[in-house]
């Protein structure tokens, strides 16, 4: 016997009718779903009716002659969506060498969809080049610098169930976008408790930052504030901070722009980092008259108070002094640190 | 260490200074710093036309003043110089046909922009285009005096008379004269992004120049 198989697409909430293949109307046949019997009740004679279908009625149906059993008709139902408008981007983080566009659908069809993407550059058709990874997105080179005319870019999707498109029009200097600045490192300037010196390189995807050259935006903030302080630098790849406050973590970050066109990149990844610190020189005698065991390795690490105080308990009154000393330098170091 | 080097250098050059025989020396001290001027320029003039498009087109009105209005480019617009270039070649012009070319694109883009109409709107529209045309005529100006300055001769041609365009009658057409209007509004911004980009590379290869002659001076 001949079997029918092939992909059923349906739109969710539609109401589905399956026929048996060539059997007549009023055949005696039974249909499976995935396998499954399926009830007598959604049988409208040989033929299956399925009512407003969902996502989860998705499966293998097939349909099998009553008395010989016969496979008769099989087919695959997928219910999906027709595509919604598709979001699309493009951005040139390598001018003057071209851009990309890169797309995605708001909400998903649960089906397959193909993306058909056009570039227009006044009478001339360009060919933007799919990229294997990221999937949905494609790239073209400039043919021509400094043009008047827009570029017009139509994004299609489509699947079995329906079609959607959007357009983005723009000029070429309008979507000069560079990738943020790489490689920021922040260091404490020895000797120096306010300064702070930050390095950064161009982004590897710039291509010509002699002929394009960048322009830089920092900004920097002590973790335990909101307030952001900025600094635009037109020149260079590196900055000094000097008004930063002694002692406190701070966190930086630096964005690229074209020095003449365009928009301005993310932020950076976040850097931090904390001004240089004199060591405090008398806390270490102090540490020495507990004659503690635990000799700390840097200075900033509070002695353990227990072991004093216990050794102090059991010489006698005079260590209890010691220890008392131990406790309000303990408390002036914890004042410090807030 | 380097920056001890380079400091000891410039002691010792500029204290042999009258003894280096004149290589137009401070013409290209000169140069550097009215390229920076120029590019200064430019960047202003962009800013300017910014508003002054936006209160141009408006007076047009619509389509003219509509954010994604994409004409067609006719023929007749042609006229206008335009900044559009291959990126090889335009990479590859030397110092002397870079500045040529912004030259000859504002001198003639200036005589157009006289040329529109000079019943144009307001009186606060008439009197933003004559500034803008008093300060283009500055950018010109600036060219000149770079390229006079490096040594190169101005492009002939290109004096400072309105060329009559030869053979082309006036519009009768509205339409078609706000077309061309709306093109050479286009062309101008275009070039302005343009020369900031050319300038940019024309600063990066001037200084190092002075710095190289004064080596050949001393027999370096």
């Amino acid at each position: 016997s001949s079997t029918d198989s092939h992909i059923q697409y349906e739109r969710v909430g539609a109401d589905v009718t399956m026929k048996c293949g060539s059997m007549d109307r009023d055949a005696t046949v039974t249909w499976t779903a995935n396998g499954t019997d399926i009830d007598d009740s959604h049988l409208n004679g040989s033929y299956l009716v399925l009512k407003h279908v969902d996502l989860t009625q998705s499966g293998q149906y097939s349909c099998y002659e009553g008395s010989s059993w016969h496979l008769k008709y099989q087919t695959y139902l997928r219910v999906g969506l027709p595509p919604k408008e598709p979001v699309l981007m493009c951005r040139s983080n390598n001018y003057p060498k071209g851009f990309y566009c890169s797309w995605h659908l708001p909400s998903p069809t649960y089906i397959p969809n193909s993306f058909n993407i056009s570039v227009i550059h006044g009478t001339r058709e360009m060919i933007c080049e799919r990229d294997i990874l990221p999937k949905n997105r494609c790239h073209i080179r400039y043919l021509q610098l400094f043009s008047t005319v827009k570029y017009k870019v139509t994004l299609t999707v489509t699947n079995a169930l329906g079609k959607n498109s959007t357009t983005l029009t723009f000029d070429e200097f309008t979507i000069v976008k560079p990738d943020p600045p790489e490689n920021v490192v922040a260091k404490p300037v020895p000797n120096n408790p306010r300064r702070l010196e930050v390095s950064w390189q161009n982004p590897s995807s710039w291509p010509d930052p002699e002929s394009f050259p960048l322009k830089f935006f920092l900004r920097y903030r002590p973790l335990i504030l909101d307030q952001w302080q900025h600094v635009e630098l037109s020149d260079g790849t590196s900055h000094t901070i000097t008004d930063a406050y002694a002692g406190k973590e701070y966190i930086i970050q630096v964005a690229a722009k074209d020095n003449d066109i365009g928009t301005w990149s993310d932020w950076s990844v976040a850097v931090h980092a904390t001004p240089w610190m004199e060591e405090p020189k008398h806390l270490t005698t102090e540490a020495q008259m507990t004659e503690t065991t635990s000799t700390s390795t840097s200075s900033f690490m509070p002695p353990p108070t227990t072991k004093i105080c216990d050794r102090g308990a059991r010489v006698g009154s005079g260590a209890v002094a010691v220890c008392w000393t131990a406790g309000l330098v303990l408390a002036a170091y914890s004042v410090f640190f807030i | 260490g380097d920056s001890w080097g380079i400091f000891a250098f410039l002691c010792a050059a500029l204290c042999h200074l009258p003894a280096v025989p004149a290589l137009n020396g401070t013409d290209e001290l000169g140069a550097g710093q009215s390229i920076q001027k120029t590019y200064d320029l430019t960047r202003y003039l962009e800013h300017q036309l910014r508003t002054l498009a936006g209160t141009y087109l408006n007076y047009l009105g619509p389509p003219f003043n509509e954010p994604d209005f994409n004409p067609p480019r006719l023929a007749r617009a042609e006229r206008v110089p335009s900044a559009t270039v291959d990126l090889e070649l335009w990479r590859g012009l030397t110092d002397n046909a870079r500045l040529a070319a912004n030259y000859r694109a504002y001198s003639r883009l200036l005589c157009y922009l006289r040329g529109l109409d000079g019943q144009a709107g307001t009186a606060e529209l008439r009197h933003s285009l004559g500034h803008f045309c008093s300060s283009l005529q500055g950018l010109v100006v600036s060219i000149a005096g770079v390229m006079s300055s490096l040594g190169y001769p101005l492009p002939a041609g290109t004096a400072a008379g309105p060329p009559a365009p030869a053979g082309t009658p006036a519009t009768p057409n509205d339409f078609l004269k706000k077309m061309d209007d709306f093109w050479l509004l286009k062309e101008l911004q275009t070039w302005l992004w343009r020369s900031a980009k050319d300038f940019n590379r024309l600063k990066k290869k001037v200084p190092p120049a002075v710095v190289t002659l004064r080596l050949e001076a001393r027999g370096f």
